[in-house]
């Protein structure tokens, strides 16, 4: 083997501990990266085989940008099309499947919680894909209510050829019989069952529409002709189409899966920076501890680049160590989370989840950037390595007087920064505080190993009155600021996870308060007709307008109001359209406007009904990068429509989601669609409440599409799974704490492991076990108080720019993190204790002659 | 005196003829550096006899060698022998010649004082060099007694060389200092109002250093 | 060839009225296959003259001269290529990598020169052997006595069969038992392999191992001693020995 690695491998092996604490913080790292992106590519596997079905033969599909269905019309314009074969037109439509649907059982979990309907026409179907019967027969342009399933669901559903099968549709609930039966289904996803057009069109309230054409091309046709037979098909259906060879994942679950992945990459890569942190402090302690072993290297006759690539050699021997078992575990952990969320996820975004999905770009991503971050912390100290000279292997000396003057530049540098951030925050302007957010934290870091020592004074007092007696409290005051670049080091990894705690304290706390509000303003009407999805409208089955008509004649119902849901484009951004009808919705319900160009309210509703004009979100505004007042085209099936915003407003289920407000008219004309999605119902202030109750619930019964709840009902719901999306919220970030837990023990080991000699002395003189312990403890206490007053001032700071920076979106006021406080102090304090355990064991146990003899 | 109590004791050992008792005491001293003549050995055993520590007998034998007398010990030898392993070996220290030259040449300024030194530090070199090859020469498995002795030499001349070290370091303090000579008085009664006769005179050439 | 060439070299550290003189334009020859002993009180500037010739420090005026090499005339990379070939060192604290073994340690140089791992080893093999530590080729330094950590260390020094040995106080760190065998170990090394060896030293019992002794004393040459190698000892002799070191 190399001499590098013989020497890294070597050194390694010989402080297990060490090397097993640094190399901790790197699998940290690693697993979280690597577990949470096994995660997302998962689930859009299973999206994406929803949507795609089995497309067997099929060579292209088409759909509208959009994703919304348009005119059965348009198919015909492929008839000519060169280079086409034969071509499908289809309404595939997910269908979810209300809660006890098929088992009428509520302690039962649920086998099928949402079905892929595919209405065809039976001739055309056949030409693009196959459908090999296993019983019954092929359906027939005469059949209205036959349907083809799978085995598998035939057994799911104990259901078999001849008997009719319920699914929930426009109507209410749709019956078919059953007369075909495909194998048994092998891929994820929703199972598919396949009906005539027609019958799919009535079950879905989409008459004369199609959404997807399934398209072959002629046999053989190499690359270059496939494009150019391609751009033919783009030329007959025209610009607002997209050709591909499979269908895109829906958009909107996109976008919001895409966040959530880009949230956990932020806290996989803070935590491997974190990581890269510890392995620095730890490379710089090497190689102050190796100085004489370096110098002796040098005067051997090793260059510098030998005494860089051997620090390199450990980092990369760690970094590849740390990869791969931070690999590993972050697939169990990934595959762990996907098993246990399965159910969760079917019930909430129907969708069955498969195995996980590991890409070769998400390994390769992962090691290059585990082994990075590792080499890359290790490179400074390897200079600096470099530079010592083959002198010091016969003289060596202290090489501090260097540092502290970098401390003091630093600290200057910090100071300013400091200063100039907080005079952001003075100033009250977004564009200044949130740039100041990273910058402030920045300062602490710079300015941390100048205040080790006021603050290990400071916090020594403390200390000394619980330990007055043993009399130790100074030694472990004296040993941090011995080294303070070091605990510096130590105190800003911790000062991070606890500024992120503070800082997303202060966040809930502001979230909740103004959330709780709007809840109650926004959905307090008696009672509410929730579909399955609620985050995702276009999921969901909309009812057609009787079932609105219906409630309203009931006695004691004062005001029904619905929503609508279309999907939409702007300028390339996908858009969740929401109808509703300005007379009744504000009775029912409210927006929470921020800004309009109406003095009122009412005036903003009423303006929907008077001409194009669109309500937008936060999310939208800045999606589009749009004032109130512009105007913005919106692509819909039917053509290309203009709409003024006219003010900026949200509601509390689609804060989070790009989405604009019409009116129920416009929603009609422009896109098409009439049902209903969500409805609202309030009752008279006089209603028999009992009676009314029953009426409405058993007019529900018929639409099982929705579920009823009231208000009050759905309010506690709302605040009771908001409290425990927060509760998990501070457990991630809670993990998310961990690494400094890491450097804590690491910086706190490492100084127990240089003092050996030193400890011993202490015993051989009289100190007893207890002392030296205590005197570990004490010095790991003051390492997490400075951490910890360091990070309650950055992430006091930090959610004050959180806050700033949400209120572009959603509007809420800042309020003091008390919550976030407590929590980071009870976390530093807890941490410190920890940290403490077995290094000042290590430290206590030792043996007193071999400690002597220690070199 | 060692020659004689060397005798004494491998006497009673045994009884030895003179020829066996110079190559025993020769093994027991190394055989280097001490050259013990064979007249010596038969000088002491004479006076030894003579003060009836020794007595002899011949050994007539196979009469090829009817002169060959063996010596062997006797009650009072034994008593002067235990004496001596009773006592302790003082040890001389006081006089050196190499000190004296040095301070001849201080006095009469006749010679460089840091040549003769040198001079003599070259010599104490020399000899460690020696000393060191030499002592390599033997097994410590076997001859450790030996490896010993020259430890003994290479030890002092260690000393020695230390000692000139520090005299080199100091000598400039030396000439700084009073050389303290007594008065040079005649001989005999002092005359008539003669101050400050005393008796007996001071010791000449006390010198501190 | 191989003879060392030192021409008025000085070293001052530090500048103005600070400035200190550790070397005062000595001026030295080194023969082939000489064992010289530098001496002299602490602060005389031996330490620095031995870091001179051993390229470790750059000097403020005056040159050294290694076999062809001008030392002043090489860049780091060039010095360190030498100290790796030419010259040999041996430290008071025998400096030995703690997480290697003996073998490893001893072949350090000659791995760091990228010669095949399994000769670098068999080369020190030899050495170590022939310092009769064959039994103790597989221990780390912390397994070792400091008199058998320090032949690790002439072996080391010996590995990649430079022309000059410097050692540095060799002994400052052993009793006087194992003083003397490292001593003697070095002059039989130097007899017997013909190496030129600089050994820096304040102990008069380890510099009489030498052929000659240089004292120093500020920074200037002050006397030096020639001293005879009187008894032949011959090469089966010195080998014979060697082996018995071994405990």
């Amino acid at each position: 083997m190399n001499i590098q690695l013989t020497l890294a491998l070597r050194y390694l092996l010989g402080r297990k501990l060490r090397t097993f604490l640094t190399t901790l913080a790197v699998i940290f790292g690693v697993l979280v990266i690597f577990g949470m992106n096994i995660i997302l590519p998962t689930m859009l596997a299973a999206l994406q085989a929803n949507v795609q079905g089995a497309s067997g033969l099929v060579d292209f599909s088409a759909t509208h940008i959009s994703g919304e269905p348009f005119s059965i019309s348009i198919a015909d314009k492929l008839k000519n099309v060169d280079g086409l074969r034969a071509y499908s037109p289809s309404l595939t439509r997910i269908i979810n499947i209300p809660a006890d649907f098929y088992d009428n059982d509520s302690a039962q979990p649920d086998k099928v919680t949402a079905l892929s309907l595919m209405g065809v026409i039976p001739e055309d179907a056949r030409s693009v894909r196959t459908y090999p019967l296993v019983e019954g027969r092929y359906l027939n342009d005469t059949d209205t209510n036959a349907v083809i399933i799978s085995r598998t669901l035939s057994d799911l559903l104990k259901l078999n050829l001849g008997d009719t099968m319920r699914i929930p549709s426009a109507d209410g609930v749709a019956e078919l019989v059953i007369v075909g039966i495909l194998p048994a289904r092998t891929s994820p996803g929703n199972e598919e069952i396949v009906v005539n057009l027609p019958t799919a069109q009535i079950i879905t309230n989409q008459l004369n529409k199609i959404n997807t054409i399934d398209m072959v091309i002629e046999t053989f046709a190499q690359e270059e002709r496939r494009n150019q037979i391609q751009s033919n098909i783009h030329n007959a259906l025209g610009e607002n189409f997209t050709i591909g060879t499979q269908l895109k994942a829906d958009t909107q679950m996109f976008a919001s899966l895409q966040m959530g992945q880009a949230m956990m990459n932020l806290f996989g890569v803070l935590a491997l920076f974190m990581g890269g942190f510890i392995i620095f402090n730890t490379f710089r302690t090497i190689v102050a501890e190796r100085r004489r072993d370096i110098g002796m290297l040098r005067a051997l006759g090793a260059n510098r680049k030998t005494i860089i690539n051997i620090i390199l050699a450990e980092g990369l021997l760690q970094g590849i160590f740390g990869t791969g078992v931070g690999i590993l575990f972050g697939y169990f952990i990934g595959a762990g989370i996907v098993k246990a969320a399965g159910p969760t996820m079917s019930q909430f975004l129907n969708i069955s989840l498969g195995e996980p999905v590991v890409t070769p770009t998400l390994i390769v991503v992962t090691i290059l950037l585990g082994v990075g971050v590792t080499v890359f912390a290790g490179l400074f100290p390897a200079l600096s390595a470099s530079r010592v000279t083959p002198l010091e292997a016969l003289r060596p000396s202290a090489n501090e007087k260097i540092f502290n003057q970098r401390t003091s530049i630093g600290a200057v540098g910090g100071a300013v920064i400091i200063v100039l951030t907080i005079a952001a925050l003075v100033s009250g302007r977004a564009e200044f505080i949130i740039p100041g957010g990273v910058l402030f934290l920045l300062g602490l870091i710079l300015i941390a190993p100048a205040l080790i020592r006021p603050f290990a004074l400071l916090f020594g007092k403390f200390l000394a009155l619980f330990y007055a007696k043993r009399g130790i409290s100074d030694l472990a005051q004296g040993n941090l600021t011995r080294q303070p670049a070091r605990v510096a080091v130590t105190a800003s990894t911790s000062m991070l996870s606890l500024a992120i705690i503070v800082a997303m304290g202060g966040l809930i706390s502001s979230l909740t308060f103004t959330l709780y509000d709007l809840i109650r303003a926004n959905l307090g009407s008696d009672y509410l007709f929730v579909p399955p999805s609620i985050a995702l409208w276009s999921s969901n089955v909309g009812v057609n307008e009787d079932f609105a008509e219906q409630l309203k004649k009931i006695d004691g119902v004062d005001e029904v109001s619905a929503l609508r849901y279309s999907g939409a484009i702007s300028n390339g951004q996908p858009i969740s359209l929401l109808s509703l009808d300005p007379a009744s919705f504000p009775r029912v319900s409210a927006l929470f406007f921020q800004e309009s160009i109406f003095a009122d309210d009412e005036s903003a509703y009423a303006s929907l009904d008077e001409s194009r004009n669109i309500i937008v979100n936060g999310a939208l505004l800045a999606a589009l990068q749009k004032k109130v007042g512009d105007k913005i085209e919106i692509v819909s099936v039917n053509g290309v429509f203009e709409y003024q915003i006219v003010a900026v407003a949200t509601d509390m289920l689609n804060a989070k989601v790009t989405t604009g407000y019409i009116s129920h008219t416009n929603m009609k004309n422009d896109f098409d669609v009439q049902d209903d999605v969500f409805i609202q119902l309030n009752l008279t202030q006089n209603a028999d409440r009992e009676a009314a109750d029953l009426a409405i619930r058993t007019l529900a019964e018929k639409y099982p599409t929705f579920k009823v709840i009231s208000g009050v009902e759905y309010y506690n719901t709302m605040k009771s799974q908001m409290d425990a999306t927060f509760s998990a919220m501070y457990i991630l970030f809670l993990v998310l704490a961990i690494p400094s837990l890491i450097a804590m023990i690491n910086t706190l080991t490492i100084g127990v492991i240089e003092r050996t000699r030193e400890i011993g002395m202490i015993r051989a003189v009289g100190g007893t076990k207890k002392q030296i312990s205590a005197m570990v403890v004490s010095e790991a206490l003051l390492l997490s108080a400075i951490g910890t007053a360091f990070g309650i001032l950055g992430g006091i700071y930090l959610a004050y720019v959180m806050v700033t920076a949400m209120k572009e979106i959603f509007p809420f006021g800042f309020v003091f993190p008390t919550t976030g406080i407590l929590i980071g102090v009870a976390i530093g304090l807890l941490f410190g204790v920890f940290a403490a355990f077995i290094p000042s064991r290590q430290a206590s146990q030792m043996n007193v002659v071999e400690a002597l003899r220690y070199e | 005196m060692s020659v004689r109590n060397a005798i004494l004791g491998l006497l009673a050992q045994k009884p030895r003829h003179g020829y066996e008792l110079r190559i025993a005491f020769s093994a027991v001293i190394g055989g280097v550096g001490w050259d013990v003549k064979p007249a010596q050995i038969y000088t002491t055993l004479d006076r030894l006899e003579e003060s009836g520590l020794v007595q002899t007998k011949s050994d007539i034998g196979e009469g090829r060698e009817p002169d060959r007398r063996i010596y062997a010990i006797t009650r009072d030898g034994r008593g002067a022998l235990h004496e001596w392993f009773n006592d302790s070996i003082p040890t001389e220290h006081q006089r050196d010649e190499f000190y004296v030259k040095l301070m001849i040449a201080l006095i009469s300024e006749e010679a460089n004082p840091d040549k003769i030194i040198q001079t003599q530090r070259a010599r104490l070199y020399q000899e460690l060099h020696d000393a060191t090859a030499q002592r390599d020469m033997f097994n410590a498995k076997t001859e450790l007694a030996h490896i010993l002795l020259f430890d003994k030499a290479i030890m002092h001349l260690e000393a020695d060389l230390r000692w000139l070290d520090m005299i080199e370091m100091r000598i400039e303090t030396i000439k700084e200092q009073p050389f303290m000579e007594v008065e040079i008085r005649r001989r005999g009664r002092p005359k008539k109002g003669d101050k400050g006769s005393t008796y007996p005179p001071p010791e000449t050439l006390s010198k501190n250093i | 060839m191989s003879n060392i060439q030192v021409e008025q070299l000085t070293k001052i550290y530090g500048t103005g009225s600070t400035a200190i003189i550790a070397l005062d334009h000595v001026t030295l020859t080194i023969k082939e296959g000489e064992f010289v002993a530098i001496m002299g009180p602490s602060g005389c500037g031996k330490s620095t003259l031995l870091h001179l010739l051993g390229g470790l420090d750059k000097p403020s005026q005056g040159q050294v001269i290694i076999a062809g090499h001008n030392l002043s005339e090489l860049n780091d990379d060039a010095l360190t290529q030498l100290r790796r070939r030419k010259i040999g060192f041996i430290f008071q604290f025998f400096n030995l990598i703690p997480v290697l073994n003996a073998v490893e340690n001893a072949a350090l140089p000659v791995t760091l020169d990228g010669v095949k791992p399994n000769e670098a080893k068999s080369k020190a093999t030899q050495w170590l052997t022939t310092f009769g530590l064959s039994e103790r080729l597989m221990n780390r330094p912390d397994q070792l006595s400091g008199g058998q950590q320090q032949r690790v260390a002439i072996a080391r020094a010996l590995v990649a069969d430079p022309e000059l040995i410097l050692a540095d106080e060799p002994t400052g760190n052993l009793d006087t038992r194992a003083s003397d065998e490292i001593a003697s170990l070095l002059r039989d090394v130097s007899k017997q392999y013909n190496r030129t060896i600089v050994m820096v030293t304040h102990d008069p019992r380890i510099a009489a191992y030498a052929d000659r002794i240089i004292f120093l004393k500020d920074g200037k040459v002050v006397d030096e001693t020639l001293l005879e190698r009187k008894n032949g000892k011959n090469a089966e002799d010195v080998v014979e020995k060697m082996k018995r070191l071994g405990n």
